[in-house]
């Protein structure tokens, strides 16, 4: 059972700006390892410890293996190779430079992938809504949160239909095409037509209305967050700009 | 008069702070492009390496929600019950075509379809929107959203100009636009992230690296082999997508009425 943060979805956010921009300006390999371990420390209490790591694991993976590429194993660098076979030549600072990438982008998806599921996705809609943000945001946002789910239940009930009627079943690139043809047709002539009547109603009942409006759910906050929230954003703009400050003094 | 008779009309004010938003992500955008194309900063994790990721992640995602600011507010609401459709199909479209491992993305044809039927403005929106809503799921799109915008943005100018007239025209538009969103994009792929995140693209950047080409220049020649031909097969698909419409559901959107986008199949 997922457990969830009672904190403001913006709060969560703030902090994981602040953390991102901080740790990516001081490119320290225990800083980022250090940052890596205690989003699992919090999935692991939050329950989704699992999730993060197979979901990180996906998206990082490749990213590791393209950059292990591109710097590790064709390193332009002139330092000595401690290896080399052809046009490939690894050397110490290639692979340095390739982890440092990795260990950046992997601090970006760790910490954003544990924004994604500790933040409740209602709150997040109800805490745009109250925001001085255009209403149009909050509705986009939450028609496609709920939209998903719903279409990805369509697009199988088109599949399960189709195969009933015994078409799309073909092999190789046509009968692929076949399938992408009788799944996509149906899926977007019939949510172009839910989007339309959708929009009459919307329409009907004078969206995008301005002024206050009574709202059902409350999203919870404090001055004390809000200070939170103020600190982290300074800290995402002053902080890098201190780090590179201090790094660029100390290389002169 | 107000295109929703129950709303009030838009102020001066509001249109000049939208305009003025427009205005600024345009800037901030080209400003950033020319910038890191003309300088090219030597050490991506050295010096001051760290800075310009930071920098070019800030600048190409405060352009986007800017653009998107300026435009959400003017979008009719025909519009916006369409975007999340979109979005949405944006998704599961390509997870559809990824799952059966063909090495295409096909993960903008909702964004595409929007830009044929609803205009560049709409587009543009559908391509930040789209990007910002993926990023609760897979953070690292989050600074590629203002080439999502120009894939919007490009469609409806694509479709403004008679693209969809003849259904040959379209893979040709979605091959231009291919090579533009490449180019803008390159940057954020090199100096935010150092290559490519996928292995296959990344050994093309690898190859072009031991040819002697910067990384930016690899990066850049890569796009321009991968982003042609997979916006070339977005563009074709979301055509004949739109060609699949019931003429009255294409001719409710005042956008392919107002530039024959279809041709004679929605009659003005």
């Amino acid at each position: 059972m997922s457990r969830t943060i009672s904190l403001h979805p913006f709060t969560i956010l703030a902090v994981a700006v602040a953390v991102i921009t901080v740790t990516t300006a001081a490119s320290q390999w225990w800083l980022s390892c250090t940052v890596i371990g205690l989003c699992l420390l919090i999935s692991g209490w939050a329950g989704d410890l699992k999730k993060l790591a197979v979901l990180s694991g996906a998206m990082l993976l490749p990213t590791f293996l393209s950059l292990l590429l591109i710097h590790g194993l064709i390193s332009r660098d002139p330092a000595p190779a401690i290896a080399q076979w052809g046009p490939m030549r690894i050397t110490v600072h290639g692979l340095e430079v390739a982890l440092s990438l990795g260990l950046r982008t992997a601090v970006l998806v760790v910490v954003g992938l544990l924004c994604g599921l500790l933040i409740d996705k209602h709150q997040l809609v109800a805490a745009i809504d109250l925001s001085p943000v255009p209403p149009q945001l909050g509705y986009l946002l939450a028609a496609t949160l709920f939209l998903l789910p719903q279409m990805g239940e369509k697009q199988h009930q088109i599949g399960e239909a189709q195969q009933l009627r015994k078409v799309g079943i073909g092999r190789g690139i046509i009968g692929w095409f076949q399938r992408v043809r009788l799944r996509a047709v149906p899926l977007v002539l019939a949510s172009m037509q839910d989007a339309q009547d959708r929009a009459v109603h919307l329409s009907a009942r004078g969206f995008p209305a301005s002024g206050p409006r009574t709202r059902l759910r409350t999203v919870p906050d404090s001055s004390v967050q809000r200070g939170i929230r103020w600190a982290a954003l300074v800290c995402a703009v002053l902080g890098p700009v201190l780090i590179l400050a201090i790094t660029l003094v100390g290389s002169q | 008069m107000s295109s929703n008779l129950l709303l009030p009309e838009e102020t001066s004010s509001q249109t000049l702070r939208r305009r003025i938003m427009a205005i600024a992500g345009t800037v901030i955008l080209v400003a950033t492009y020319i910038t890191l194309i003309t300088t090219q900063p030597m050490g991506i994790v050295e010096g001051l390496g760290q800075g310009v990721a930071l920098g070019t992640f800030a600048a190409y995602l405060v352009a986007a929600i800017l653009l998107l600011l300026a435009v959400l507010s003017d979008l009719p609401v025909s519009t916006l019950t369409l975007i999340p459709v979109a979005l949405v199909l944006n998704i599961i479209l390509g997870q559809f075509v990824g799952s059966v491992m063909i090495p295409l993305y096909i993960d903008s044809i909702g964004t595409v379809i929007v830009g044929f039927l609803a205009g560049r403005r709409a587009g543009a929106a559908t391509g930040v929107l789209s990007t910002l809503v993926w990023s609760l799921f897979a953070p690292t799109v989050l600074p590629f959203a203002a080439g999502a915008a120009l894939v919007g943005f490009l469609a409806g100018t694509a479709a403004r100009f008679g693209a969809l007239r003849r259904i040959y025209l379209a893979p040709i538009a979605g091959v231009i636009a291919g090579v533009l969103v490449g180019v803008v994009s390159s940057p954020v792929a090199t100096f935010v992230y150092g290559g490519t995140s996928g292995v296959g693209t990344g050994a093309l950047v690898a190859a072009f690296s031991s040819m002697g080409d910067s990384l930016l220049s690899a990066v850049t020649k890569q796009a321009l082999i991968s982003d042609p031909g997979d916006k070339a097969v977005v563009f074709l698909v979301a055509a004949i997508l739109v060609y699949a419409l019931p003429k009255r559901l294409s001719g409710s959107f005042a956008f392919v009425r107002r530039y024959s986008v279809l041709g004679k199949r929605v009659s003005k």
